[in-house]
């Protein structure tokens, strides 16, 4: 058994999920995982499938391309390789990144390069700039894992210094505290 | 994952509503340093609180940074000095009180409770050695609080000890006149005083406990105000049952964030978690009241009618929250009305809008009782032990816990400003109506016999 994983790309509309899902089914491929999400009014699914053994990807690609072009979306398909979580690092704290302040460029390309150089992989990332000056418009969510090797407070020293230069409040706080205050 | 509005909701919390942790606090088992010596029981006392206590303030503050929450306050609660001192004069406690201050400062805690009595059926001699140096000791340290439990629903009320704190108020008062009294804001008098709370003045380390306890009092006025602030403005006709629901789930973040946090610096002291506070405590700003929480709920001001309707209700809803959120509560648990250390409650006085009556009225439906109360300065030593008793008899017969702090400000009369400084707060003085004259009725002294209700068993 073969593992491929695809996404798709196309203007929201109902259907969507279910034509992919035929699609897949009518080629003999099992669902594996799937997550969508919606961006203002576009579309993006990723599908991770199981394919029987003597289709490759590119099979899979012309397939798909041919079901779901004439419905105006967009197919990308790649080889999956095997193995899961083999990039979260061992004994990882989640922390909860967030910032607001005036929209500006490079605020995401800001933030994101010194969450990288620390070796911190993010997991999650919302962001919402709908422009203008007023802070609570312009908002960005990153969970992140924070190894257990870094130093968590020149991380966060980082960032605070990058988020001032880009006049922006930030705040650092571990996970727990959220799932805390809105869980049970 | 989390969504948006988790985790900007939170943060709201944190930044504009004051979510914190009002205090952390490390509870040390000191009966063992006891002894006839006074040099060997100062040293011992040292000794053990540095040794553990000497990371504590550094470990809180880490931990708040690490969930983004402020720990205000870091502080410490030792056993009962009238125990430990017990073998001690008058004037050794206070050497022992001045130790207790240093070693506070040493550690960077800004105050440390237990220079206590409780003599809610008789004093020993430790005990009466422990309240003759209560004066003496608040004004000579900056940090340490005393309290004295007079009476229980079990025992009844001592009122010779009663009296006694009457006189012991007014000395302590007096040493300190050239600050207003604020000795007087380190002493509570006690009916029913819990083992385990973490908020001073009435902290200490009940004789039941554990070598050493981590006890949390969470806090949250602020939160409390904009929720239902919020709530109101989406749905203007809410009525009082729905808002105590929405008061209860507010109640329930709060001590959430009280308890993970208290959790984890136990974890880290290895140190037995004890319990977390669930009290509303404010503090001199603006935005962090309980008074301002009646005005958001309709009421023009603390002190007039509905007040003490609101306040069950609020009592009742943060229990009811904070209950289901933790798993260990304790210590007072209810809504705090300290008069000078809340702006709001402080301005209600000066309006005229809360006089000392209505004060003693919602004490009968929330936790502590007259708390940071200033009084004129002439108020008699008989007087202020007649207050003391009345509030004494609510807590008694209602079987709860109940406090008093009364402040009588040297040279100061009814209306004018008494300033204690930082978390204490100002206040204008309040009147006491009637309370001129000869008091006969409690000059007899003697003991209030425990109402007929204590007998459980």
């Amino acid at each position: 058994m073969n593992k491929a994983i695809l996404s798709i790309l196309g203007r929201d509309r109902p259907g969507i999920v279910a034509s992919v899902s035929r699609a897949l089914t009518d080629l003999n491929c099992n669902i594996e995982n799937v997550s969508q999400t919606m961006l203002q009014r576009e579309f993006a699914g990723i599908f991770i499938v199981s394919t029987p053994r003597e289709m490759t990807a590119d099979d899979l690609h012309r397939e798909m391309d041919s079901s779901l072009s004439p419905l105006g979306l967009h197919v990308y398909t790649k080889p999956c390789e095997g193995g899961e979580d083999d990039c979260v690092a061992q004994g990882a704290e989640p922390f909860v990144i967030t910032t607001k302040g005036p929209d500006r460029k490079g605020l995401v390309a800001g933030i994101s390069e010194v969450i990288a150089r620390h070796g911190v992989n993010i997991t999650n990332l919302q962001a919402v700039f709908k422009g203008g000056a007023d802070p609570g418009d312009n908002i960005m969510i990153y969970e992140v894992d924070v190894p257990a090797a870094v130093d968590q407070q020149i991380l966060a020293n980082e960032l605070r210094a990058k988020a001032e230069s880009l006049h922006m409040e930030i705040s650092i706080q571990h996970r727990n505290i959220f799932e805390a205050i809105n869980r049970i | 994952m989390l969504t948006c509005r988790e985790i900007i909701s939170t943060l709201e919390m944190v930044k504009n509503e004051n979510l914190d942790v009002r205090t952390v606090t490390l509870g040390i088992n000191l009966l063992d340093c006891a002894g006839p010596d006074p040099g060997d029981v100062r040293h011992r006392i040292t000794e053990r609180i540095l040794s553990l206590a000497g990371d504590f303030v550094q470990l809180c503050d880490g931990i708040g940074q690490k969930y983004g929450i402020p720990v205000v306050n870091k502080r410490i609660a030792v056993s009962p000095m009238a125990v430990v001192g017990a073998a001690l004069s008058p004037e050794h406690l206070v050497d022992v009180a001045k130790t207790l201050d240093d070693v506070a400062r040493e550690v960077h805690v800004d105050f440390i409770g237990g220079f206590s009595a409780l003599v809610e059926k008789g004093m020993a001699r430790g005990d009466r050695s422990l309240i003759a140096a209560i004066p003496e000791a608040l004004s000579a340290t900056e940090r340490v609080c005393a309290s004295v439990n007079v009476a229980t629903t079990r025992a009844g009320i001592n009122v010779d000890a009663v009296l006694l704190m009457g006189k012991t108020v007014k000395r302590a008062a007096r040493l300190t006149a050239d600050r207003d009294g604020v000795a007087c804001t380190k002493l509570c008098v006690f009916a029913n005083i819990p083992e385990d709370i973490p908020f001073m003045a009435g902290a200490y380390l009940g004789i039941g406990e554990a070598d050493a306890v981590i006890n949390v009092g969470v806090s949250g006025p602020g939160v409390v105000k904009k929720a239902v602030e919020r709530a109101l403005a989406a749905d203007p006709a809410m009525d009082l049952g729905s808002l105590s629901e929405l008061i209860k789930k507010t109640a329930y973040k709060v001590t959430r964030v009280g308890e993970l946090i208290g959790r984890e610096v136990a974890q880290k002291l290895k140190i037995r978690f004890g319990v977390v506070d669930l009290s509303l405590a404010p503090t001199p700003n603006v935005g962090d009241s309980v008074g301002e929480i009646f005005q958001s709920l309709g009421l023009r001001a603390i002190g007039v009618p509905g007040t003490t309707a609101a306040l069950a209700l609020l009592n009742d809803a943060v229990k009811k929250g904070g209950a289901f959120a933790s798993s260990r509560v304790g210590g007072l648990s209810g809504a705090f009305i300290p008069v000078s250390e809340d702006l709001n409650i402080s301005e209600a006085v000066r309006d005229g809008h809360l006089c000392l009556e209505k004060l003693e009225a919602i004490t009968s439906v929330c936790s502590v009782g007259l708390d940071m109360v200033a009084l004129p300065g002439d108020t008699t030593e008989e007087t202020l032990s007649a207050i003391i008793a009345d509030e004494m008899a609510i807590g008694v017969v209602n079987n709860k816990t109940t406090a008093t702090r009364l402040i009588p400000v040297p040279g100061k009369g009814p209306g004018e400003k008494a300033y204690f400084g930082g978390l204490m707060g100002h206040s204008t003085i309040i009147s006491v109506n009637n309370g001129s004259g000869d008091n006969p009725f409690i000059r007899r002294g003697g003991l209030v016999p425990a109402p007929i209700h204590s007998l459980r068993n």
